[in-house]
């Protein structure tokens, strides 16, 4: 894959939003990666500290993006990791190799994403 | 001329306190020179010990009784006027930590004044004490006072004075000091006295005197008072002669108090809101902007009735409590709406360019206005009417189509009435067109609020959406306040409905850590008389920078609920410090050195216990929370304060 080829992906990415990824991923996008690897890297490597433990999202300068169940395909997960828009660090290949990256997306499908609000009473009073 | 020449006070009472001291010293010093000496000499072998000397006539004199022309006590003091001046102000309280430079005044406080009107808040940090005047004030709507150490005492105070200087809030600051050098007495009084103890502080306050007599400090304390509650409120700072404080007062029907008329805050200018009115009028898509806008509890309803008046969006930076969260049009968590605005009206924003750009903090650091290029906008707002040069808090400069300068909650009742007479059925047709539109979409953000809220719901960590869920599920019905949060956290602002005006207090300022704790419980102590129930959630790293809060919390019985959002790090640094990482292409992984608290992990509630303060935690287990939620918030509605130690993720 080119550079050229990468940032496509990373503009529309960006364009889509994080925010409106958040969505069940279809059956065809089945984690290829190592999830218990994935966790283990998301967590030591600090993606954690901006999206949350569980992939629920938070905010830095601004809201960053829940990642559970994210729907964006592994090849524009990884693309976006090398060169991340706006505030977001971009994990070059000596910190985060293609590997370990595949494997957080892995990992960040095996998480919970959002549930029925009607099934939370602190949140349908 | 110094301040203590101009002041024409002569050295009397000549037979003073130190002046008595003093000549004890050195009728004591005189007797033991001569034997002293002669110990002085180096020498390798050991000389006889000298026997001291018998006390000669003075200083067996001194020892015995002091002459009889040095008075022992005084029926007046300085100090006691000085607390009819508060009185007069209406002054609450004097949050405090003692300091023998305000002794004379602490003592009449009390035995003068009944401590009441001022009530002292006996705080362990003068950061408290600013703190909770900051909190105080939003809350109240009127300032307390406070005095510390004028050079000690001061130090400690100035990152409090700081954030409510940048917040915008009046909070009266007093020092003591001893102005003239002869009447110090030796060790501490002289490093803790100053010339202009002020200057320190000269940046961060709006205005700030020295009175060197008590006709002096009254006009200065009416003039201090004035200053920092006319808008653009800010804090104020008065150094106070301990002699003035302690000394009888000579002439006390000599004295005046002068009489408080509060300046009507500054109104913008007829003509100029007449032409924002057709401005908004004819906008196809106007945004109201708001921050500092209300300043008491009319400012929201004012800004309701003119967002419901042209059916507009509005978005609140939530430095005061301006406009209801669930009202149909707030769009505050829609900020992309700017893109498409044509008229964007400023309400008392503070960092307006902030607000309207998107910058990037890159290698290259960049920014793009978030709004159309042929947008107009609009400020109303006393933010550019006093301005200071070193502290850079005003934010960049904002190019602007028309600047009201006003205080837009005193301006908005004639900018609404301006509107409404502009607005026929055509525009009227339009407006309520908007409304729906905005309505629909705000409706859309709440349930998207919700439905996030959802993700990772019985993670543990707790997340931050849960917390806030659970805490508002058993508050919502009770008449409470939520007076501080930590860092960027917005589940409240997304899931609660703020309705009133004294639901939300705003934020720190400045930034400076440690304001939520003790703002908090200032705003508690404004709450306390109304039967409020106050809430707090703040971060562990602003706890540590003063968790002797907590035992004024106790000490003075304000009942407060603080939750400590205990994410173990400073996280927001924590997160600056991982994208410095991955930019150099290293150590990813260890940027936990220096950004977290662990080894150990600190354990709030037993830090509670220790100041009297009930405290339950750490929490980690999210069934555990609801319960735990039920017993804190039974013990605050009895009275007490009581702290939650909630393991939480980020934000």
């Amino acid at each position: 894959m080119t550079r050229q080829f990468w940032r496509v992906l990373g503009i529309a990415f960006i364009a889509t939003g994080f925010a409106t990824s958040m969505v069940v991923a279809r059956a065809d996008d089945e984690p290829a990666g190592d999830p218990v690897n994935g966790k283990r890297v998301y967590l030591a490597d600090g993606c954690f500290e901006c999206h949350g433990r569980a992939g629920q999202g938070g905010q830095f300068n601004y809201q960053t993006p829940a990642l559970a169940k994210t729907a964006l395909p592994v090849e524009s997960f990884v693309a976006f990791l090398r060169e991340a828009p706006n505030d977001m660090p971009s994990f070059s290949a000596s910190v985060l190799t293609d590997k370990d990256a595949a494997d957080i997306h892995a990992f960040l499908q095996t998480l919970p994403g959002p549930r029925p609000v009607k099934d939370i009473r602190q949140l349908d009073p | 001329m110094s301040k203590r020449s101009r002041s024409g006070r002569s050295d009397a009472p000549e037979a003073s306190r130190r002046n008595f001291l003093k000549g004890a010293t050195i009728a004591g010093a005189a007797a033991l020179t001569t034997p002293v000496a002669a110990n002085t000499a180096i020498s390798g072998f050991p000389e006889p010990r000298p026997k001291a000397a018998p006390p000669g006539p003075r200083l067996a004199a001194a020892d015995s009784m002091p002459p009889l022309a040095d008075p022992v006590s005084q029926t007046s003091s300085g100090g006691d006027f000085m607390v009819d001046v508060f009185k007069t102000l209406d002054i609450d309280y004097l949050a405090m930590n003692c300091a023998s430079s305000f002794r004379g005044l602490h003592e009449a406080v009390i035995n003068h004044g009944g401590n009441a009107k001022p009530e002292i808040l006996t705080c362990p940090h003068e950061e408290i004490a600013v703190h909770m005047g900051q909190g105080y004030a939003k809350m109240a709507g009127k300032p307390l006072a406070m005095i510390c150490h004028g050079v000690v005492g001061l130090q400690h105070a100035t990152m409090a004075m700081y954030n409510a200087w940048c917040d915008r809030v009046p909070v009266i600051v007093m020092g003591g000091n001893i102005i003239e050098a002869n009447k110090r007495a030796p060790g501490a009084e002289w490093p803790h006295s100053a010339i202009d103890p002020a200057a320190l502080t000269r940046d961060f306050v709006k205005w700030d005197d020295q009175p060197v007599s008590l006709q002096h400090f009254a006009e200065s304390t009416v003039r201090a008072y004035k200053i920092a509650t006319t808008p653009p409120m800010a804090p104020v700072m008065l150094s106070l002669d301990a002699e003035l404080q302690e000394n009888p007062i000579e002439n006390r029907d000599a004295l005046r108090i002068p009489k408080l008329v509060k300046a009507t805050p500054p109104q913008g200018d007829d003509a100029a809101l007449g032409e924002l009115a057709k401005m908004l009028v004819t906008a196809d898509n106007p945004v109201i902007i708001c921050d500092r806008m209300a300043r008491t509890p009319a400012g929201m309803p004012r800004l309701v009735e003119l967002a419901e008046t042209l059916q507009c969006a509005v978005i609140d930076n939530y430095g005061r409590m301006n406009f209801p969260s669930r009202h149909p049009l707030n769009q505050s968590f829609r900020r992309s709406i700017l893109g498409q605005a044509d008229v964007i009206l400023a309400l008392e924003v503070n960092d307006l360019w902030g607000t309207l750009s998107d910058f990037h903090d890159r290698i290259v650091r960049s920014a793009q206005p978030r709004y159309k290029k042929d947008a107009k906008i609009v400020t109303l707002g006393t933010r550019g009417l006093y301005l200071k040069a070193n502290y850079q808090d005003f934010g960049r400069y904002q190019e602007v189509d028309l600047d009201i300068a006003g205080d837009a909650e005193a301006s908005l009742p004639s900018l609404t009435e301006q509107v409404k007479r502009l607005v026929d059925e055509s525009r009227k047709a339009a407006f309520d067109a908007r409304g729906k539109k905005l309505a629909a979409a705000k409706l859309a953000t709440v349930e998207q609020a919700k439905s996030d809220a959802t993700i990772a719901w019985d993670a543990s960590p707790i997340t931050t959406a849960r917390l806030c869920a659970e805490l508002y599920s058993q508050i919502k019905d009770e008449d409470w306040s939520l007076a501080g949060t930590s860092i960027r956290l917005t589940w409240p602002h997304r899931l609660w409905n703020f309705d009133k005006p004294h639901r939300w207090n705003g934020a720190s300022g400045g930034g400076g850590v440690g304001y939520t704790l003790p703002a908090s419980l200032g705003a508690a102590l404004a709450n306390r008389d109304k039967g409020r129930l106050t809430v707090a959630i703040g971060g562990d790293g602003d706890f540590m920078f003063v968790p002797g809060t907590l035992w004024t919390a106790a000490h003075h019985k304000i009942p407060l609920l603080y939750i400590v959002h205990n994410n173990r790090a400073y996280h927001q640094e924590y997160m600056y410090l991982q994208a410095m990482a991955a930019r150099h292409r290293r150590g990813i992984t260890t940027t936990d050195i220096g950004t977290t608290l662990k080894d150990p992990f600190i354990d709030y509630a037993t830090i509670a216990k220790g100041f009297g303060v009930y405290g339950e935690g750490p929490i980690s287990d999210p069934g555990e929370l609801a319960p735990a939620l039920k017993r804190a918030i039974a013990m605050v509605k009895s009275g007490q304060p009581a702290l939650l130690d909630v393991v939480m993720d980020q934000r």
